[in-house]
């Protein structure tokens, strides 16, 4: 009840947000120097048929004008039209979001799972040679530029290798599990299709791995501070007096202390990932919000960016507030207030 | 009773303590031998960027010009990293490209930071609805990832270098605000703010004088942190093909330029990327070095 509750004020605080986000993606769309209607229009387009297609997009009226109309349609869920497709936004952004979600999904539990370990490995390492070793690994794959790396892994374990496709989320020839979710992995699950979850898995694999590489520094470096601030704590002396293995003292009492701080660094590294997930879905031809953002951002197409921008800020807002309710769970001295 | 110290003393003894504060963090960050790989391959990268024209065996290929017979060559003694496919000698753009690296790098930081602190310092210096007015400001622009709203900037303000610089500058700020803001908020309870506000300092010159200089050290840690990821961010946004346009030997369009050919000209954009690798791993080290050295806590 009181989580609901709690749930429910966080929710509400989100409308300015995103209100004020709105406002700002309107803002730096209407100062571009650049001629989007001419470069949709083509360069044979007379000065005619640039004036109605300004018309028929509304470009023509006052900017407060437009600004409300903005807002009022993406209440409806009518989040405008491409000016190069004319496919509309909203269906296109239902179509590539599940793809970024499924890769920054994967990408985030492989570098949790790497990271907490490596930090739990130099915490009780300290200052010897393996926490050395880990802090320099990490420093050394968060410095590649992601989409340089991609490319790398694409030629060794794809082109060289041959062990793992070179992109693309399915075989070309491959029928896509049945759309639930559009997590292709979650959807294959929940139908029993195996092939395709598989396949999928396959295709996943690799685009994940290089994404998570640049969330392992952060996760590492706190779970490793927080490890030794709870590793000096009265309890963890008390439960070693008391004979307990140091398996469980670790791994039960002191990660768990521990934890809630690689908590809130990754639920921050997440919107990160989901960010870096542009660069790597350039690569892997993966059809997400990257590849997306990115055409439309070489095109001036401006109701795409706006949308995806949008699409970004409630998702990364969700996630603190989840990650929030989440440390009540781990440590019951947290209340709500 | 004692003897009070005069304030000509009073100056002499803070210094002397200043000094001792300095010689210490020098020394552990001088113990510290990744920092120190960091420190020397960025001097050597400083080096490197001004001499660039007179080390490039063909500086002339970073400014345009072509050599139509000499396209597509792999690497060799002639071409050390190979050549494009316009016949440019990727070694010397990659040399006469870290120039700019490090420019897009300092400008983006020191944007970012001059933006951030001021906002950040002002918001926990007023207090009240000045506060939640600019620490909502800020929010909202960390409701989106920085990398997404850079681009969407970037592509509003048109493509190029300096717009790259500006995007990325104007989505960097709020970190060096959120930081800034916290340590203004705890410093300003201290007593020689209070002593400042007694002898009748002007709030600007209590803000900027005596409270900003005391908060410096997590903030040069923050810049020198941030300096490795800007470098990226920029990379990215040249990569995308939002960034330097042809033929600026920037690094990030170089790999773009690289792309299409891959792998089986692998050289065109694998180097760059090593490139682009080498800056910021420096900075990262050294940024990692300067934590432990500037925030003790941090390590232990």
């Amino acid at each position: 009840m009181k989580l609901g509750s709690y749930f429910l004020r966080r929710l509400l605080l989100l409308i300015p947000l995103l209100f004020g986000l709105s406002l700002l993606t309107f803002t730096v769309s209407r100062i571009l120097p650049g001629d989007p209607v001419g470069l949709a229009a083509g360069p044979q387009a007379t000065e005619e048929i640039k004036e109605s297609l300004r018309k028929e997009f509304g470009l023509d009226k006052p900017l407060p004008v437009q600004y409300l109309s903005y807002i009022g349609n993406l209440f409806r869920g009518e989040w405008g039209q491409s000016l190069y497709s004319r496919r509309e936004v909203a269906s296109d952004l239902k179509v590539y979001f599940p793809a970024t979600l499924e890769l920054t999904l994967a990408a985030i539990l492989f570098a949790g799972i790497f990271g907490t370990l490596l930090g739990v490995v130099s915490a009780l390492n300290r200052n010897k040679l393996p926490d050395h070793l880990a802090r320099v690994v990490v420093l050394f794959f968060v410095s590649f530029p992601a989409f340089w790396l991609a490319m790398m892994f694409q030629l060794v374990f794809g082109l060289a290798l041959d062990w793992f496709p070179i992109g693309k989320r399915l075989n070309i020839l491959m029928t896509p599990p049945q759309t639930i979710t559009g997590l292709y992995l979650l959807d294959s699950i929940l139908t029993w299709n195996w092939k395709a979850f598989r396949m999928a898995a396959w295709h996943l694999f690799i685009p994940a791995l290089v994404l998570s590489f640049g969330a392992l520094a952060s996760i590492t470096r706190i779970t490793r501070a927080n490890m030794l601030e709870a590793l000096d704590k009265d309890f963890v002396r008390m439960e070693r007096a008391l004979g307990m293995p140091d398996r469980v003292v670790i791994f039960k009492y002191v990660l768990r202390n521990a934890f809630i701080a690689t908590l809130t660094i990754i639920a921050l590294e997440f919107g990160w990932l989901m960010a870096g997930a542009v660069l790597v879905e350039t690569i892997f031809d993966w059809p997400g919000l990257g590849l997306y953002i990115v055409e439309s951002s070489l095109r001036l197409d401006f109701q795409p960016i706006m949308g995806i921008t949008i699409i970004y800020g409630i998702v990364f807002s969700l996630v603190n507030i989840f990650t929030d309710m989440a440390y009540g769970l781990l440590d019951p001295r947290i209340r709500y207030g | 009773m004692a003897r009070s110290l005069s304030s000509k003393e009073l100056r002499h003894k803070a210094r002397e303590v200043q000094w001792e504060a300095f010689r210490r963090g020098l020394y552990r960050f001088r113990s510290n031998a990744l920092s120190m790989i960091g420190l020397s391959s960025l001097i050597i990268l400083v080096i490197l960027a001004f001499a660039a024209p007179y080390i490039a065996p063909y500086p002339e290929d970073a400014r345009g010009k072509t050599h139509v017979t000499e396209r597509l060559l792999p690497p060799s003694g002639e071409h050390l990293f190979g050549t494009d496919k316009v016949g440019r000698d990727i070694f010397s753009r990659v040399i006469m490209g870290t120039g700019l690296a490090l420019r897009v790098g300092i400008v983006i930081i020191f944007l970012a930071s001059i933006i951030g602190v001021t906002i950040g310092g002002i918001a926990a210096y007023a207090g009240g609805w000045i506060d939640d007015l600019l620490m909502r400001i800020t929010d909202i622009f960390l409701t989106v990832p920085a990398l997404v709203l850079a681009i969407a900037i970037t592509a509003a303000l048109g493509k190029g270098i300096t717009n790259v610089m500006i995007g990325i500058s104007l989505v960097w700020w709020p970190g060096f605000a959120r930081l800034t803001r916290s340590l203004v908020l705890s410093l300003k309870e201290e007593a020689f703010v209070e002593a400042a506000d007694g002898i009748g300092s002007s709030h600007a010159r209590i803000l900027f004088r005596h409270i900003l200089p005391n908060a410096l050290s997590p903030i040069i840690v923050k810049m020198s942190t941030d300096f490795g990821f800007a470098v990226l961010t920029a990379a990215a946004l040249g990569f995308i093909g939002l960034g330097a346009q042809p033929p600026t030997p920037e690094w990030g369009a170089m790999i773009n330029d690289g792309r299409e050919r891959f792998p089986s000209e692998w050289w065109i954009a694998t180097f760059p990327g090593l490139a682009i690798f080498v800056m910021v791993f420096s900075w990262n080290l050294l940024g990692d070095g300067l934590r432990d050295v500037l925030d003790p806590r941090s390590r232990r």
